[in-house]
């Protein structure tokens, strides 16, 4: 079973590639991926479990939703929207935790609600999907025009070529990748039990291939002060004065088993 | 799912239709009703956040006409579980919901609202 990613360059039309390449193969894999994926990172639910009560969140790339009961106590204290682009992701997202949840398919590319409407977002495992830095950035951007100007909560995690020993893949490593990230490719073996369920490639395991951009160290921080820039948000902590300042303060950051994390705080002067 | 809590916050998204953009409008809805964890403390805290006439008039377009026009000041037990029962009880299964500017059509399924646009749609 092939466990190693391979490089890859990506030249055809981003959103051509990224509807094979991440999109379509989700849709295939939704179930047995699913399966794999229901222990929540420790930051996360840290982040999720210090929200206030009544606070409204928009999870942008949900998956299956394993987010969306977050914290599980007291019931219904806050309640999070999964945005997501695969359909038979959502499908088990819309069950997550045995509750009914909200879930809306779209593209975290695009920005399909009132401005500012949601009090925190979280976008875990999904930003490195997206092809190209723009992309990666108007990803970040919707984030920040998703939540309150004035007190807007935002998680990022993204997956890095710094890997822990835990992880089962060897990372190819070339001297450019060390500022740019790298792009690659991750085989993902469809299960036994799956093969016989839909009585397909009679044993032969398929395997799909799909895209990640891997990041490098500091890429994660880059993209977010671009993105506030162009958002035409100040980065930093408030300041005292100026009426009408907006700004994106970075709380923390760091790495945490495999992936890079960011979480943000919007301000503004009023 | 779409209940009303989350059509409270959809707007088209098409293309140059940037104001007059929300709220979207249901059309042919066959809605389900299921019962949610009441939580007071949410339903207090989260009132503030809504658009109420959005709200009213969602929730009248479904043949719920139990909240008052304008929101009230007072937020007793009863008022918090009606406003509860509104925004998370009552479910959209099939239709779609309408753009009151450019009369973009996003079709609801399964309870999943389809907020993609074409390639040539997107703004």
């Amino acid at each position: 079973m092939p466990k190693d990613v391979i490089p890859v360059v990506v030249s055809a039309d981003p959103g051509t590639y990224e509807d094979a390449h991440v999109h379509a193969i989700y849709d295939d894999i939704a179930d047995h991926f699913s399966s794999t994926r229901y222990k929540p990172w420790p930051i996360i639910a840290e982040f999720l479990s210090e929200i206030p009560t009544g606070w409204m969140g928009l999870d942008a790339g949900t998956g299956n939703g394993k987010y969306l009961s977050l914290p599980p106590h007291p019931p219904g204290k806050i309640w999070s929207i999964g945005l997501d682009r695969s359909i038979n992701l959502l499908r088990l997202a819309r069950s997550a935790g045995g509750v009914t949840r909200e879930v809306v398919l779209g593209n975290v590319l695009d920005y399909c609600w009132r401005k500012g409407c949601f009090d925190f977002a979280i976008s875990i495992a999904t930003i490195h999907h997206l092809t190209t830095s723009e992309r990666r950035r108007v990803a970040v951007q919707r984030l920040l025009e998703a939540v309150s100007p004035n007190h807007g909560r935002v998680l990022i995690y993204v997956w890095a070529i710094e890997q822990d020993g835990l992880s089962k893949r060897s990372i190819p490593t070339n001297g450019e990748c060390s500022t740019s990230g790298q792009d690659v490719l991750v085989p993902w073996v469809s299960s036994d039990r799956e093969q016989n369920a839909t009585n397909a490639h009679n044993g032969v395991a398929r395997v799909y291939n799909r895209y990640y951009h891997m990041f490098a160290k500091g890429e994660l921080i880059d993209l977010v002060k671009g993105a506030a820039l162009a958002s035409g948000l100040e980065l930093g902590p408030q300041p005292g004065g100026e009426t009408g300042a907006r700004g994106v303060e970075i709380v923390r950051e760091g790495w945490e088993r495999s992936n890079y994390y960011i979480e943000l705080r919007l301000w503004q002067v009023r | 799912m779409v209940r009303l809590i989350t059509h409270n916050l959809l707007a088209c998204h098409a293309r140059g239709c940037t104001s007059n953009n929300f709220p979207l409008r249901f059309s042919d809805a066959q809605i389900e009703t299921r019962k949610a964890d009441f939580n007071a403390d949410f339903i207090r805290a989260f009132m503030p956040k809504l658009e109420w006439s959005a709200l009213v008039d969602a929730a009248k377009q479904l043949g719920d006409t139990s909240l008052p026009l304008e929101a009230p000041d007072m937020l007793d037990e009863e008022f918090l579980k009606n406003l509860h029962r509104v925004l998370l009880e009552i479910h959209i299964e099939e239709g779609s919901m309408t753009c009151p500017n450019c009369n973009h059509r996003y079709p609801i399924s399964n309870g999943i609202p389809n907020m993609l646009l074409a390639e040539d749609e997107i703004a």
